[in-house]
């Protein structure tokens, strides 16, 4: 198969996916037994402590129908969604937050989640890797082992156990960090961006620690199994030393899966963090999502799931196109 | 290395300490702490800090009814009367048929950007709601309610109703948390043009004595700071405000938010729950809920948390079944076991308030006592608040926390209903629902009989907690349920949906705050009864009350000035007719818990205390602001 034909399966793949996310992800908020207009007109009855008359809400009813663009038939509802977002990218107005649109909640929340969590992920496959490379590589040392039961035991502790207890340990006991935070506000200056560092510090930290864990025994697992091939024995006999064979031969090998995975996890970091955001008041797309899906506010769910489609239908591309620069065995074939 | 972590190390934890140390003194905004009441939002954080247009849905919760915005009319949250606050009296009736009224405004309010206040920004909004009530979703309240108006002078209008109207400064004005009704200002908006449905007016010019001088962009905070000018501002002359800023902050999860409370980081906590209170209080002695005993916490909101109940739809449409699963909640349980005892039962369809007390819960005690079934059972029990102090007692709650004498009633309402499963299997048996091989009830034709019992998930944790013990109680009494929790999107489509609708925890229609009853149950008509298969939603009654008596008896009151005393009675009439059919199983008032923390600021409002509702999301939240003492604490 040549190179063209190659890229062009690949495109073709991912713009077929990205149709079918797509569809998928228009029909699915409407199956939900939350219907966007009752919900905003139920949340307004109890702020006016059900004073609201019947024929106010008639009246609303009727508007916001309009306004939301929900009274045509669902198939023409589909295929202006479809116009708007493959044409203009716009995702329309939110119905929780009308008449806010879709497109500035998430672009505001966007540079928040994947400030945190780009760098989050990034580190724990960074450290989960180097650690877990040392401690495949040197299996058979004492010391392994403990660097593996660093990943044993943070591995399955649920992510809000940990956070919860680092909040209590580094923001209540020792309260370096802020249990909660405050991020300035106006144009950024290096002391505003430090602040937003330092108030970054405690929610990147529980998820790097909550993140890393996975890292440590999969890339120990692929080591393991990497020294004990052919090659590395080959390399052992030819008299290769430990830093070599460690990072050229078991490294550069066992990395293969890890960097499909490290892919994939940064795809969907544009789901946000839901629980981080919720534990740490830290501004993300995932407490918007969050929001829309209790409050049937169709639109900004589109937004933020189309997004995170694109972004993981990409990763995924974005994969299949590097593999063979990474694989020679791959670009052989 | 040692010196590595000398050089490196030593610096950071330095800034980061002396960070903490600084947060001490000054919040973390950038104002003094002394000066600064800081407050729980009530909805989180919010996703749309920039809208601050009145016209829409603007930022509900970041303070803007209760510092920001100002209304004709306030409500005195401690006896129910309204008072004028924009306006300069009384409204004016002009007519004998009570639609045309005059509204003079007080002179010599100001905008917070020195702008005078004048007849004509009301015109200009009402103006414009009626121009755009298609496009604008937050002026439904008023837009439909008057039908005309016109400008007297630069501080008096006239403003005709659709109906007869005897409620305008409870329309127009505020009958509870604040009112739609909010003045625009029309040299801002007026350049808008058509723009007007989108405009943000971020940072909006403000009526109230505060003003906004910093928000959130992603919508944690926002913060106010009192007006150089104050004293002219829309209710400048009702005091004086004691604290220069006000911060609305979001103050995380609820395992976040204590151990902020615990530190004195924030000053009231909105809807903590018990749990959390008990815990903070234990480790802070500055941190205080509403009573010193129980039930501890505010029961004063207008709504009350109740069974509603779909009657239209067999075999809910005989009050022997509906009886029979009130007489089946045991509430003392469901009330120790979901809220630790802490809450006010309320057997009738409304809250049982100091202020609605003497017109309705009073009044209708011998009503109460007095009530007979056809079987000739007696249901209410009077002692049920004197077995609440008895259960707790044995659970080990110091005497000096429980109420005694005449405030057990104060304290856990006047009384409810027995709970009697063996009475409950009376009644499903004479209308032919016995129970299966299973122990559950049959339907007549002995098919299984399940209650589709729904109710809020987590966004309302005390409902969540209430309705799984209530589904518990039932099921132990032979209901086999169906329990589900649901978010609040599914919640409000259940609730007005013939169709999807059995039984549900709701509050939207039982929400009666004083004597006009009206407010909350105007909706009680012909018009707004679907069929019982109707996938339409309902804009009201969501009671599903069908009987002629009690429509006559709306359609009549409207007819009548609130404060005649037959109004009053045609509200007890109803009360008696929804209690005899049992026709919403009304639980208990809402129960809203507010801990407060006096490092700071004092004199809060509390029960011993009760100059104000002690809501922060009420724009009576604005008595707090004139009432609260600095402490003086550096």
């Amino acid at each position: 198969m040549g190179i063209i034909q190659y890229v062009a399966k690949r495109v073709g793949v991912y713009l077929a996916v990205l149709l079918i996310g797509l569809t998928i992800t228009f029909f699915l908020p409407r199956l939900m037994p939350a219907n966007p207009i009752e919900a905003y007109i139920s949340q307004l009855q109890s702020r006016a402590n059900g004073t609201l008359t019947p024929e106010a809400i008639a009246s609303m009813r009727a508007s916001l129908e309009d306004l939301y663009g929900l009274n045509g038939n669902i198939f023409v509802q589909y295929v202006s969604f479809l116009k708007r977002v493959i044409l203009q990218f716009d995702f329309g107005p939110s119905f929780a937050f009308y008449p806010q649109p879709v497109n500035t909640m998430i672009l505001g929340a966007l540079p928040w989640t994947l400030g945190l969590l780009l760098i989050s992920t990034v580190l724990a496959w960074i450290i989960g890797n180097l650690v877990g490379l040392v401690a495949g590589y040197f299996h058979t040392k004492r010391s392994a082992t403990v660097l593996e039961l660093v990943g044993i035991l943070l591995y399955p502790v649920p992510y809000y156990i940990l956070a919860v207890s680092l909040i209590l340990l580094l923001a209540y006991v020792i309260p370096i960090f802020p249990l909660s935070p405050t991020f300035p506000v106006g144009a950024m200056t290096p002391a505003k961006f430090g602040m937003v560092l330092y108030n970054s510090i405690l929610p990147a930290l529980t998820l790097v620690l909550a993140g890393f864990g996975w890292n440590i025994l999969s890339m120990k697992a692929l080591a393991v199994a990497t020294t004990e091939e052919p090659y590395a024995t080959y390399a052992r006999l030819k008299g290769a030393s430990n830093w070599t064979r460690m990072t050229r031969y078991v490294f550069r090998n066992a990395m293969l899966p890890q960097v499909t995975a490290l892919a994939l996890s940064l795809g969907t970091v544009f789901n946000g963090a839901i629980l981080t955001e919720i534990l740490f008041s830290y501004p993300g797309v995932g407490l918007i999502m969050r929001t829309a899906a209790s409050s049937g506010d169709y639109n900004v769910l589109y937004g933020a799931i189309t997004i995170s489609i694109i972004a993981v239908a990409t990763a995924g591309l974005v994969i299949d196109l590097f593999y063979p620069l990474l694989d020679p065995r791959i670009r052989h074939q | 290395m040692t010196k590595l972590s000398r050089y490196l190390l030593a610096p950071l934890m330095a800034t980061l300490l002396g960070s903490a140390t600084y947060a001490q003194e000054m919040t973390d905004v950038g104002t003094p702490r002394n000066e600064t009441l800081i407050v729980q939002t009530f909805d989180g954080k919010t996703a749309n800090p920039d809208s601050q247009n009145p016209f829409n849905l603007y930022a509900i919760w970041r303070g803007f009814r209760e510092l920001g915005w100002s209304f004709l009319w306030e409500m005195d949250t401690a006896t129910g009367k309204s008072y004028p606050e924009l306006a300069a009296g009384p409204v004016e009736v002009l007519n004998d048929a009570h639609t045309q009224f005059r509204i003079k405004i007080r002179p010599g309010v100001y905008w917070s950007d020195g702008v005078e206040l004048t007849a004509d920004d009301f015109i200009y909004t009402l103006d414009t709601a009626k121009k755009y009530k298609d496009k604008l979703n937050f002026v439904a309240g008023y837009v439909n309610y008057v039908k005309s108006w016109t400008k007297v002078d630069n501080y008096t209008f006239d403003v005709e109703t659709t109906n007869p109207a005897y409620d305008v400064q409870t329309v127009l004005g505020v009958y509870t948390w604040g009112s739609q009704f909010t003045p625009a200002p029309k040299h801002i908006f007026e350049k808008q043009g058509d723009n007007v449905v989108t405009f943000n007016n971020a940072p909006a010019v403000t009526l109230g004595p505060y003003k906004i001088k910093e928000y959130d962009p992603n919508g944690f905070w926002q913060l106010w700071e009192l007006r150089d000018d104050w004293q002219r501002s829309g209710w400048g002359n009702s005091g004086t405000p004691q604290a220069k800023y006000v911060l609305y902050k979001d103050f995380g999860a609820e395992e976040t938010r204590t151990l902020a409370f615990v530190q004195n980081k924030y000053d009231i906590d909105t809807f903590m729950s018990p749990d959390s209170i008990a815990a903070a209080k234990a480790r802070n002695p500055l941190i205080e809920s509403f009573s010193k005993t129980f039930p501890y916490h505010d029961m004063n909101d207008a709504c009350s948390y109740g069974i509603y109940i779909n009657q239209q739809k067999a075999p809910y449409d005989k009050a022997e079944v509906r009886w029979a699963l009130a007489l089946s909640v045991d509430l003392k349980t469901v009330g120790l076991s979901a809220l630790s005892g802490q809450f006010k039962a309320a057997a009738m369809p409304l809250s049982d308030t100091p202020i609605t007390n003497p017109v309705f819960y009073k009044p209708l005690e011998s009503f109460l006592e007095g009530l007979t079934l056809a079987d000739g059972y007696k249901p209410f029990d009077p002692t049920f608040g004197q077995q609440m102090v008895d259960a707790l007692k044995a659970q080990g709650t110091p005497e000096n926390e429980l109420p005694s004498g005449d405030a057990i009633k104060q304290g856990f309402g006047a009384g409810w209903w027995k709970f009697d499963p063996a009475e409950a299997e009376k009644l499903m048996a004479s209308v032919g629902m016995k129970k299966g091989a299973d122990g559950f009830y049959t339907m007549p034709d002995g098919s299984p009989f399940v209650v589709d019992l729904v109710f809020p998930s987590d966004w309302n944790k005390v409902m969540q907690r209430v309705g799984f013990s209530i589904a518990d109680s039932w099921k132990k009494a032979g209901f086999n349920v169906n329990a589900r929790q649901v978010d609040a999107g599914e919640h409000g489509t259940v609730g007005n949906t013939n169709s999807k609708f059995n039984v549900e925890l709701q509050w939207n229609n039982t929400c009666v705050y004083n004597v006009n009853w009206l407010n909350g149950w105007r909706s009680f008509s012909a018009d707004n009864v679907k069929p019982v298969d109707s996938s339409d939603a309902l804009s009201g009654n969501y009671l599903r009350v069908t009987d002629p008596e009690i429509f006559k008896l709306v359609a009549d009151s409207q007819k009548l000035p609130t404060e005649d005393p037959q109004f009053a009675e045609n509200g007890r009439s109803i009360i008696k007719k929804l209690t005899e059919g049992m026709q919403e199983i009304n639980l208990m008032n809402i129960p809203t818990t507010i801990p407060t923390n006096s490092a700071y600021w004092t004199n809060y409002p509390k029960q011993d205390n009760f100059y104000a509702a002690p809501y922060t999301w009420w724009s009576s939240f604005k008595k707090t602001i004139l009432n609260i003492k600095a402490t003086g604490k550096q």
